[in-house]
């Protein structure tokens, strides 16, 4: 699995063949994805946008083992997913994928610090404090870090939720919309945040988003409709 | 992260821990009680003197469980025995009348002879057949004082003298009077045996053993052990019931407790396995706030069960006070913690088995 990335040949980090998922069955059956063939290369920034329903977010959950495919296969990292089973997926998201959302996602409980350091707790590595004071001063998180959720705007809590997706080194951001309920300033300030981990850190990064000009952040755009990859344009 | 859950909800937090401390509290005070009745009524016929105990064939340790089958003829013939120092018949009635009462119909002479004699506290002994005896506990529980009268077994008595607690029963009468009232004239449920020497007493039963073949024959340094909860009919029961009783409670606040807790914490759930949370991982996080809970009311139901045990004083002061030993306290930290964890149990697969799709798309 190899592809060609900005003159250079690279192992690709994610790759899906023929990727269907299928809800419901018999007349019931909906197809959320039909035959989706995607490639991502490490270091990429991937924007996938669509329409509402188009199947967005089932990629998304099946590419990071959320979700099971129905057919087809998922390579992240050079594992099949499809023949995983449930434990060796949950332990694939563990080490190799990290996920923001949309509604941030952030336990009510726990103050942003705890939020962060709870997914190097099940990373299995414990607290590594070099590397979160280098997560937590890259995105501007120093003086925000003993406050609830609820102690934090839209903007720092999708800080903290992108904190906490790369606090442990994942092959694999994946973003579902994470700009969709910030207003136009916090949003910009995710988007640089998250090019700048792109670009400074090679983080490979899959975002959705309904946005053109936040997909413009990324260095490749997928159009997707009806369960299906229809285009895609490289900046 | 478990300490912030459990407090997160503070008002449930308390209500399921004051269910777990109320079953361990029922646990503790049931045994507590029982126990203490037991021993306080072992102590006291231990507290005669004698050094050994003569019923009839088969009879229970537990006098009031024995009827009067033996003649009283039968202590002359004992007194006879080689090692035999004194001899006392006592009949046995329990009294149901305003409050569940032994008492004791004695032969004043002999059984000071075998007792050493009561101590007085205030009156006389007994002299009359309308004559009755109670000791201090009874008389501060029901403020009861010399001259006045005190209905017992269907019959106005008249308290002749308050005598120190400690030797059988809490009530004394005239043994004729006590047969007489209970048609078991020269009849005796027990005599009480005291030897010449503490040390003859084997050899003293191996006389009374000749004498009255298949009768019981017990040395009293043993009695206080033969009074377990085994040994009385229903007690046993009736404990396993309070414990089970105890147990349900526990286990149905803390099914609901948890089952509530999941359901509102789903998204959470589904966050924790999108970050590659193991449903081991998860189901650990519901089964430790579940023994957080467990351990918070055990503490509160141990000092609950002291404040129960004061109260108890209070209010029924002729009650020994509740035995809470350490050994009970570990068991009903045990049966807190273990019907704690069986209610948690349904929540707990159903948390651990959630979709993460689903739990994220939970509102």
């Amino acid at each position: 699995m190899a592809k060609r990335c900005r003159g250079l040949r690279l192992e690709l980090i994610l790759k899906t063949e023929n990727l269907w998922k299928i809800y419901g069955s018999g007349k019931m059956e909906v197809p959320a994805l039909q035959g989706v063939n995607v490639e991502v290369a490490p270091g990429e920034f991937v924007s996938i946008m669509g329409p509402s329903g188009c199947g967005k977010s089932t990629l998304l959950h099946v590419i990071g083992g959320l979700a099971k495919a129905s057919r087809g296969r998922v390579l992240l990292d050079g594992n099949d997913l499809a023949t995983m089973n449930d434990a060796e997926r949950t332990s694939l998201r563990r080490h190799k994928v990290g996920f923001v959302f949309q509604k941030f996602n952030l336990l009510p409980t726990l103050d942003a610090r705890h939020n962060i350091t709870l997914a190097q707790h099940i990373h299995g590595n414990g607290y590594d404090p070099h590397r979160f004071e280098l997560v937590t001063n890259l995105l501007g998180l120093g003086a925000r870090l003993n406050h609830r959720p609820s102690e934090l705007s839209g903007g720092e809590q999708q800080r903290v939720a992108l904190a906490r997706a790369i606090i442990s080194e994942p092959k694999i951001v994946l973003a579902d919309e994470p700009t969709g309920n910030l207003d136009t300033k916090s949003s910009d300030a995710v988007l640089s945040l998250l090019r700048h981990l792109n670009r400074e850190l090679g983080q490979t990064i899959v975002m959705i988003t309904h946005n053109p000009e936040a997909a413009t952040y990324g260095n490749r755009v997928l159009h997707m409709r009806d369960g299906m990859v229809v285009d895609s344009v490289v900046h | 992260m478990i300490s912030q859950n459990v407090t997160h909800r503070p008002v449930r937090t308390f209500v399921t821990m004051i269910a777990v401390a109320l079953e361990v509290t029922l646990v503790i005070i049931v045994i507590g009680v029982t126990s203490a009745l037991l021993m306080d009524s072992a102590k006291r016929t231990e507290g005669v003197g004698a050094d050994i105990m003569v019923q009839p064939p088969s009879a229970s340790v537990f006098l009031g469980f024995t009827g009067a089958p033996m003649p009283v003829a039968i202590g002359t013939k004992l007194q006879q025995l080689q090692y035999v120092q004194a001899v006392a018949p006592v009949l046995t009635q329990l009294n149901s009348v305003n409050s569940l009462e032994m008492v004791w119909g004695i032969d004043p002479a002999s059984f000071r002879a075998v007792s050493g004699g009561f101590v007085y506290y205030s009156g006389r002994a007994l002299q009359n057949a309308d004559d009755i005896l109670v000791d201090d506990v009874y008389a501060r529980a029901h403020k009861a004082r010399v001259g006045e009268m005190l209905h017992v077994l269907g019959h106005d008595f008249h308290i002749a003298g308050v005598v120190e607690h400690g030797k059988g029963a809490r009530l004394f009468v005239l043994l004729s009077t006590l047969q007489q009232m209970s048609g078991a004239t020269d009849k005796a449920t027990v005599f009480f045996v005291k030897c010449d020497r503490s040390d003859h007493t084997l050899a003293a039963m191996d006389k009374v053993n000749q004498l009255l073949p298949n009768y019981t024959v017990r040395p009293m340094k043993d009695y206080i052990q033969m009074f377990t909860a085994s040994n009385v009919p229903g007690l046993a029961a009736l404990r396993t019931v309070m414990i089970a009783i105890a147990v349900s409670i526990g286990f149905l606040v803390i099914f609901l407790s948890m089952y509530t807790t999941v359901n509102e914490r789903t998204r959470e759930i589904g966050v924790l396995k999108s970050l590659g949370a193991s449903k081991l991982y998860v189901a650990r996080i519901i089964l430790s706030e579940t023994a957080l809970l467990c351990v918070g009311g055990f503490v509160v139901g141990i000092g609950l069960s002291f404040l129960v045990r004061v109260l108890i004083r209070l209010l029924f002061p002729s009650l020994p006070q509740a035995l809470i030993t350490l050994e009970w306290c570990v068991y009903a930290c045990l049966i807190a913690v273990a019907g704690g964890l069986l209610g948690a149990l349904y929540p707990t697969w159903m948390a651990s088995r959630k979709d993460p799709v689903e739990a994220l798309a939970y509102e």
